[in-house]
């Protein structure tokens, strides 16, 4: 199990309602069934909606960008984005946005301010090294147009009034509460537990 | 008293009912009768049954050959065997809808008070009439739960009909190209259609099967108008563009030039030898009528409770009932939080696509059919 799937799934209680951006086939909608946690998603390829309903999944076909709006507000208990955020045409008004759909809001990403990540673009000189998710995305055609830093997201975090209630460097799942961060220059991937309380 | 018996109008069933059925209107039809088709079988736990809802023009038979017209019938891409609705698996039900005029009680029947074709004697019925009468179907076959209910269009309004008024019925739903309330553009292409075949001489307030006749022209350009509103702008322009019809020269006149021309002529005139002009009028005006919103809220607990699955269907050049309109749809299931689906289909043959070959659209139905447990 993907190391960001088991952390959400330790932080979500039962019962909760959940709405995953970006779900992809609905392997973590799957696990939150499970704990009995019911989750609805939303995908953009259809391919993947497709998947979903046939294992049973709810899922919504669309753009979040485009569709956030139709999302009733206070409907959810958490909105999960994993590595989704920097793909959003305007994480900001997204973010905003989603702040009155859902009570906590996870956000989980690759932090591109990493030590190596910047070695990399130093060495290379290619803003390619920054921006890659896989290995055909490169500056002009990936869809991760908002590369950013944990400092950087904190910061946006703070700018739009959510508390920051934990923080999570995912590869070595290690917690951090009191509005500490992981380490910018060294942690992978993180994961931010936000709440607009 | 009710009674089931084979139909010797057409394939398939005949439920006759000797009781009243108490309309929206506040009036009452004294005896009906619906006519239905069925298509694979119910398994012994009855669990296995999946209602189609047909469309403003369909009839009870999507599957296999049509009786009506001699061709394949309406739905027979999306239902069949090893189809996306697979009727090895599922017993399939279609019943001609109240007010129809495939053998369901409509206003071309004899009005039992007095011996007469019902014309506009007839009353007016809604969508939620409609389903009421489907429902008594469904009880006759002593089904206590259906698996699904499916339709597109007029259909689609008829399944989340279901799902507000009969929620303790039904598992899941699928609404494909509807809406929650017709909208005004609609009831402007049904009220054009509608004065089309009003003021064809031939209509004779209604009474035109009495004296033998019908109103031929009016029905068919209503159904030219209507027809329209089905494809897209892309489609015609793909089909015909403005090919010329057996002509190399335009002739200068008001005959048939182009071949988008003869063809919408074509789609009139074969929509008058199946169809019933005043049956037209009687379920344009259910559409007209039909907002369900305020009911889908009311029976939140009940839909939550049975926790009904929703699919919610669009076509992308859809422009009769656009995405907008479904989204609207998510959002209202969405807000009274119940489980839904949505997926949009990228398709440039407008609304008719729901009737057409869309492999895109029959994987998504039938992934979320093989989701219903």
């Amino acid at each position: 199990m993907r190391n960001d799937y088991k952390i959400i799934l330790d932080l979500i209680p039962q019962n909760s309602k959940v709405l995953d951006i970006g779900c992809s086939d609905g392997e973590l909608i799957s696990l939150l069934a499970e704990k009995n946690i019911s989750a609805q998603g939303v995908e953009l390829n259809q391919e993947k909606v497709i998947s979903c309903l046939g294992k049973g999944l709810d899922v919504i076909h669309g753009d979040i960008n485009l569709i956030v709006e139709d999302f009733p507000y206070n409907q959810f208990d958490y909105c999960i984005l994993t590595q989704t955020i920097q793909a959003v045409q305007k994480p900001d008004v997204l973010l905003n946005t989603l702040k009155k759909v859902s009570k906590n809001i996870i956000v989980g990403f690759n932090n591109s301010a990493r030590l190596s990540k910047i070695i990399k673009f130093f060495l290379s000189g290619s803003y390619d090294s920054l921006l890659k998710k896989s290995n055909s995305d490169q500056w002009y055609n990936t869809d991760y147009i908002h590369p950013c830093s944990i400092k950087d997201f904190k910061k946006l975090s703070l700018d739009l009034n959510f508390k920051v209630v934990s923080t999570y460097d995912v590869i070595n799942a290690v917690q951090f509460n009191n509005g500490k961060i992981p380490s910018n220059l060294f942690c992978k991937e993180v994961l931010f537990h936000l709440t607009n309380e | 008293m009710r009674k089931i018996t084979n139909n010797s109008d057409y394939p398939g069933f005949l439920l006759s009912c000797e009781e009243d059925l108490l309309l929206d209107s506040g009036k009452s039809i004294n005896q009906f009768q619906i006519a239905y088709q069925t298509y694979g079988l119910l398994n012994s736990n009855k669990d296995n049954a999946i209602l189609i809802c047909h469309a403003l023009t369909g009839d009870q038979f999507p599957a296999e050959e049509s009786p009506i017209t001699k061709k394949k019938g309406w739905w027979d891409l999306m239902v069949g065997p090893n189809k996306p609705i697979d009727t090895n698996k599922y017993f399939v039900i279609c019943s001609n809808v109240l007010g129809g005029c495939v053998g369901t009680t409509g206003p071309n029947d004899i009005n039992p008070k007095t011996s007469k074709i019902y014309g506009l004697d007839f009353p007016t019925i809604t969508i939620r009439d409609m389903v009421k009468v489907q429902k008594i179907l469904i009880d006759e076959l002593g089904i206590e739960k259906l698996r699904s209910v499916i339709g597109g269009s007029m259909g689609a309004m008829q399944v989340l009909q279901w799902s507000a008024t009969y929620p303790d019925f039904v598992k899941s739903i699928v609404c494909i190209a509807g809406s929650l309330k017709h909208s005004a553009q609609n009831i402007a292409f049904d009220e054009a259609g509608r004065q089309s075949i009003m003021l064809d001489p031939n209509w004779h307030q209604g009474r035109y099967l009495e004296i033998n006749q019908k109103p031929e022209n009016g029905l068919s350009v209503a159904r030219m108008i209507a027809h329209i509103t089905y494809l897209s702008e892309k489609a015609f322009q793909n089909k015909f563009g403005r090919n010329l019809q057996e002509k190399k020269n335009l002739s200068f006149g008001f005959g048939i030039d182009f071949q988008v021309e003869s063809y919408l002529r074509h789609q009139g005139r074969s929509f008058v030898d199946r169809f019933d002009a005043n049956s037209y009028l009687y379920m344009t005006r259910a559409m007209d009528y039909f907002d369900v919103s305020e009911e889908i809220t009311n029976n939140q607990k009940k839909i939550i409770d049975n926790e009904i699955r929703f699919l919610v269907l669009s076509f992308t050049s859809d422009w009769l009932f656009p995405t907008k309109e479904s989204r609207e749809i998510v959002s209202l299931l969405n807000s009274i939080g119940s489980n839904v689906s949505f997926a949009e289909v990228v398709s440039d043959r407008g609304h008719d696509s729901f009737l057409l070959d869309e492999p895109q659209f029959f994987r998504v139905c039938e992934g979320f059919l093989k989701g219903i447990k």
